[in-house]
């Protein structure tokens, strides 16, 4: 039938405006010729709310309606008035840049964008200008992701700025994004963004599929939206990447992944993420790859550290104290001696202080939790040795396992360190080494289980990608980062191309050119240099 | 299901955990233990117990409790000795083991077995042979450490890096206490009275699971190291080579052996058993001061003179080892490896004191140090 019509008359649709959004069929609600009917359903649709400003106009033949706490009362001025002022048009519904619906149901959602709705009397056509005010703050460096060199911009809370900063560095078509509506109530704004051509296009659909299922009033962050569609919800570990950075998502993009954005949030959400994407940071492609590759193991380790640390002391002090260096057996009593709880206690403590510390620190403002950290670090910590309730070393173990679990680049995997410590040390101070083996073995088994959007967690490792591991424990030059990563579902493997072939031909040229030079000596007499001659 | 497997694992961590648990603090560390023969066949165990307190700031308080127990067994010793202290005994760290010469000469490994079974003993030990009682030697208070295992650990070691004694610790000599081919010798410490030290005293030669009685000097531990195909960090050989000189110290030179090649030349024939040992050593002169190292001469003169000398040295140590009959080189397992008929038809007890040992030590000095 469609297709008849098409044939026969031409698609008329073609010929809106739209956005290109699979939109579920709205609700509708055609206007009256009646300018008091439209008013009226208008007023009574938003409750009478107060900030619905109606300003009749032409001797109460037309009504300009807008939200005025919405609207930018200099750009209504603009885009209405001017116009009329400066005698371009006779009339408001002629002015070119409005839109034009007959649907109430319509209407009421362009006010809630902020615009303006002209009504005539006498008239079906309602006619909409864009006069949003949106209050953006500066896309300052995320707070939490810093990096030292490198681009220093962030995303804000403005997801049309967002979009426009990761635009900015993909200039390309198939740079592809979705809007969605989420919220059942408060019909919030996301996008998904991925590379047409590169990205899996199963993945796009599956990520599609789980968004559309989500059914709810509110979804105010994109920790909302993580849980409604990662495929694990009952584990610590986070299964999409939180970044805020712009650079970090246009480099995920390119590798083949998919990016959510939240209106209201400078949130991004990546998926699919393994571990070792958490550990990876802009830093790290900014140095020179041997310092990156340095880096990037102290950061693996610091995963060790901060899992096991207060673990294997507990242990080694409640156990095996035979481990112990002969040299260092005296001073470990020393301060062990005449503690009154028993180690397992004493870390417990520990760490939950330093928890209260941080979490305290938090929330206070700058200066004041300044003072939280001195107090809580050094007097705290001082005190607390002096007066025998918890030995130097286990506070020495604790403070390390806490500035270990700061040095993960994702605030999320760091939490996530944060809370594995527990069972381990419940394990360790019941059961010793034996307790933090089966702790690890389970951690990991766990983790060999996890899946992201079908991508293994722990890949390359495990499954074991030999090709892959350029990127994880290691960062080798960027040039030999030549094919894209399994791990992101990506179709297009190649990324990199043969880019340093320069020095092939440079050595070709030097190996050649001397032999030129010399038969050139021959001919002309003079000596010329490999430069002179090119 | 989930829910009964998590009360299961919940009863079984927190129910039987803590089952084994050894906490460090509530330990009395054993770092020096020694044992010597009581009367009617009883021993004498002394261990000595180093307290720390606590201090909150500045230096902490150490104190050592040496106490002395008889019993039947070690483990009897133990477990009085345990009577009288606070805490509970702990030797899983212990440093130095300490055997009197009397106990010894009877039998170590009734001391030593049970060390062997526990497996949360610590095997690294050092063992030495006090010469007398080994309580002396831990009760021993003048003392520059403050730990007399310390200073009988760090002494063990000092002797271990001069080549002067192997480094025998619980788990080494384990073994050849089995082995009935092959002996050890043990390091000897002595109260020295005069000097107010515990001192070194040599190699303590044993055969099968007892101390023979007869020790290689200290001065010629060296040496008897080096035929055993041992060195430490430094090796050095002092010997006197002339009589010229009227400064007596200019008779002499001291060399530091870098390199040595051993060989051991085992013939078996019939039922004689003969050996040869070979040892070639290449030495640095660390002190001679007649000096002339830069002639030919003079060097080849040097060598055939500590060749000589050290060759002789040799035969005396070999005298001492047969005497003991203490086969520490193992030629007994040689001959029972490579000549089973023949040890067969021996009984190496008999046959070690009295066969054939010829030893030939070569002396090449390739260095002489920064000044000729």
């Amino acid at each position: 039938m469609g297709f008849m019509k098409r044939l026969f008359f031409g698609d008329h649709e073609k010929l809106k405006d739209r956005t290109i959004v699979d939109q579920a069929k709205e609700p509708e609600q055609p206007s009256s010729t009646k300018l008091a009917d439209n008013v009226d359903y208008l007023t009574n649709e938003f409750n009478r709310t107060s900030d619905l400003r109606i300003r009749i106009l032409e001797k109460g033949q037309a009504a300009l309606m807008y939200l005025e706490t919405l609207v930018d009362q200099e750009k209504l001025h603009e885009a209405i008035f001017s116009p009329i002022e400066l005698g371009h048009v006779d009339d408001i519904s002629k002015i070119p840049s409005s839109r034009v619906t007959k649907n109430l149901e319509e209407a009421i959602k362009a006010l809630l964008k902020g615009h303006a709705i002209y009504i005539q009397d006498g008239s079906r056509h309602i006619s909409q200008f864009n006069v949003t005010a949106s209050f953006n703050r500066s896309t300052e460096e995320p707070q939490n992701e810093k990096i030292v060199r490198g681009s220093h911009d962030g995303f804000i809370e403005n997801i049309m700025v967002n979009i426009n900063l990761v635009r900015k560095r993909i200039e390309n078509r198939d740079l592809t994004i979705k809007y969605f509506k989420v919220g059942k109530k408060t019909n919030n704004n996301m996008a998904l963004l991925y590379l047409d051509g590169v990205t899996d296009p199963e993945l796009v659909q599956e990520i599609e599929h789980r968004l559309k299922y989500i059914s709810a009033d509110m979804i105010h962050s994109p920790g909302y939206v993580e849980e409604f569609i990662e495929d694990q919800t009952f584990s610590p570990f986070p299964q999409m990447l939180n970044t805020e950075r712009p650079d970090r998502v246009v480099a995920n993009l390119i590798e083949g992944r998919v990016a959510i954005m939240n209106e209201g949030s400078p949130t991004t959400l990546i998926a699919p993420s393994t571990f070792f994407s958490f550990y990876q940071s802009s830093d790290d492609y900014n140095m020179r790859w041997f310092t990156g590759t340095f880096v990037r193991l102290i950061r693996l380790a610091s995963f060790i550290i901060a899992v096991g640390m207060p673990a294997f002391y507990i242990a080694v002090v409640s156990f095996h104290f035979e481990v112990i260096p002969d040299e260092l057996i005296m001073p470990v009593k020393q301060t062990i001696n005449g503690i009154a709880y028993p180690p397992l206690i004493e870390a417990l403590v520990m760490v939950v202080i330093i928890e209260l510390i941080r979490e305290a620190g938090i929330r206070l403002p700058q200066p004041i939790g300044q003072t939280i950290g001195i107090v809580g670090g050094l007097v705290i910590g001082d005190a607390v040795v002096k007066a025998g309730l918890v030995s130097n070393l286990m506070v020495i173990v604790v403070a390390l396992t806490a500035i270990a679990s700061f040095v993960v680049p994702s605030n999320e995997m760091s939490t996530t360190l944060r809370l594995l410590t527990f069972p381990l040390i419940f394990l360790a101070g019941t059961l010793g080494f034996i307790g933090i083996t089966f702790g690890f073995m389970m951690i990991l088994i766990h983790m060999t289980r996890l899946e992201s959007f079908g991508v293994p967690y722990l890949s390359p490792v495990a499954p074991l990608r030999i090709k892959d591991l350029k990127d994880t424990f290691i960062r080798v030059p960027i040039y030999l980062m030549n094919e894209r990563p399994k791990d992101s579902r990506a179709i297009q493997p190649g990324v990199v191309g043969p880019s340093r072939e320069w020095k092939e031909v440079e050595r070709s040229n030097n190996q050649q050119q001397p032999k030129q030079s010399i038969e050139e000596g021959k001919s002309t007499g003079s000596e010329s240099g490999p430069n002179a001659d090119s | 299901m989930t829910k009964r497997l998590l009360i299961i694992l919940c009863a079984l961590v927190l129910l039987t955990g803590c089952w084994d648990e050894r906490q460090f603090k509530n330990v009395k560390l054993v770092l020096t233990m020694g044992f010597d023969e009581g009367e009617d066949g009883k021993i004498v165990e002394t261990v000595s117990i180093p307290t720390i307190n606590r201090a909150s700031e500045g230096q902490s308080q150490e104190r050592v409790q040496i106490l002395s127990t008889e019993a039947n067994t070690p483990l009897e010793a133990r477990d009085f000795t345990d009577q009288s202290i606070s805490e509970s005994f702990d030797p899983g760290k212990l440093r130095v083991l300490v055997i009197g010469e009397e106990l010894a000469k009877k039998n170590i490994y009734s001391v030593l077995d049970e060390f062997y079974r526990n497996p949360s003993n610590n095997l690294n030990a050092h063992l030495a042979i006090a010469k007398g009682k080994a309580s002396e030697v831990l009760s021993y208070q003048n003392i520059s450490d403050t730990r007399i295992s310390e200073y009988i650990s760090g002494l063990l070691e000092g002797a271990e890096a001069s080549s002067h004694t192997t480094g025998e610790n619980i788990q080494l000599i384990c073994a050849e206490l089995f082995e009935p081919g092959e002996d050890f010798s043990l390091p000897l410490l002595a109260v020295d009275e005069e000097k107010q030290s515990i001192k070194f005293s040599g190699m303590g030669l044993f055969h099968g699971n007892h101390y023979s009685g007869i020790d290689i000097p200290v001065g010629q531990a060296t040496m008897y190291l080096l035929l055993q195909g041992y060195k430490g960090k430094s090796a050095h050989l002092t010997k006197k080579v002339s009589d010229k000189f009227e400064d007596e110290r200019y008779n002499y030179v001291t060399v530091n052996v870098i390199k040595y090649k051993r060989k051991v030349d085992i013939k078996a024939e019939g039922d004689t058993v003969s050996t040869d040992i070979n040892l070639k050593l290449r030495v640095r002169v660390v002190e001679y001061p007649a000096d002339h190292l830069d002639k030919k001469s003079t060097i080849d003169e040097l060598d055939k003179k500590l060749s000589e000398t050290l060759t002789k040295d040799a035969e005396e140590i070999i005298g001492m080892m047969q005497e003991a009959n203490s086969d520490i080189w193992g030629i007994g397992r040689q001959v029972r490896a490579y000549h089973p008929k023949v040890y067969e038809k021996l009984d190496w007890k008999e046959t070690f004191p009295n066969m054939k040992i010829t030893p030939k030590v070569d002396v090449e000095i390739v260095q002489h140090g920064i000044i000729y």
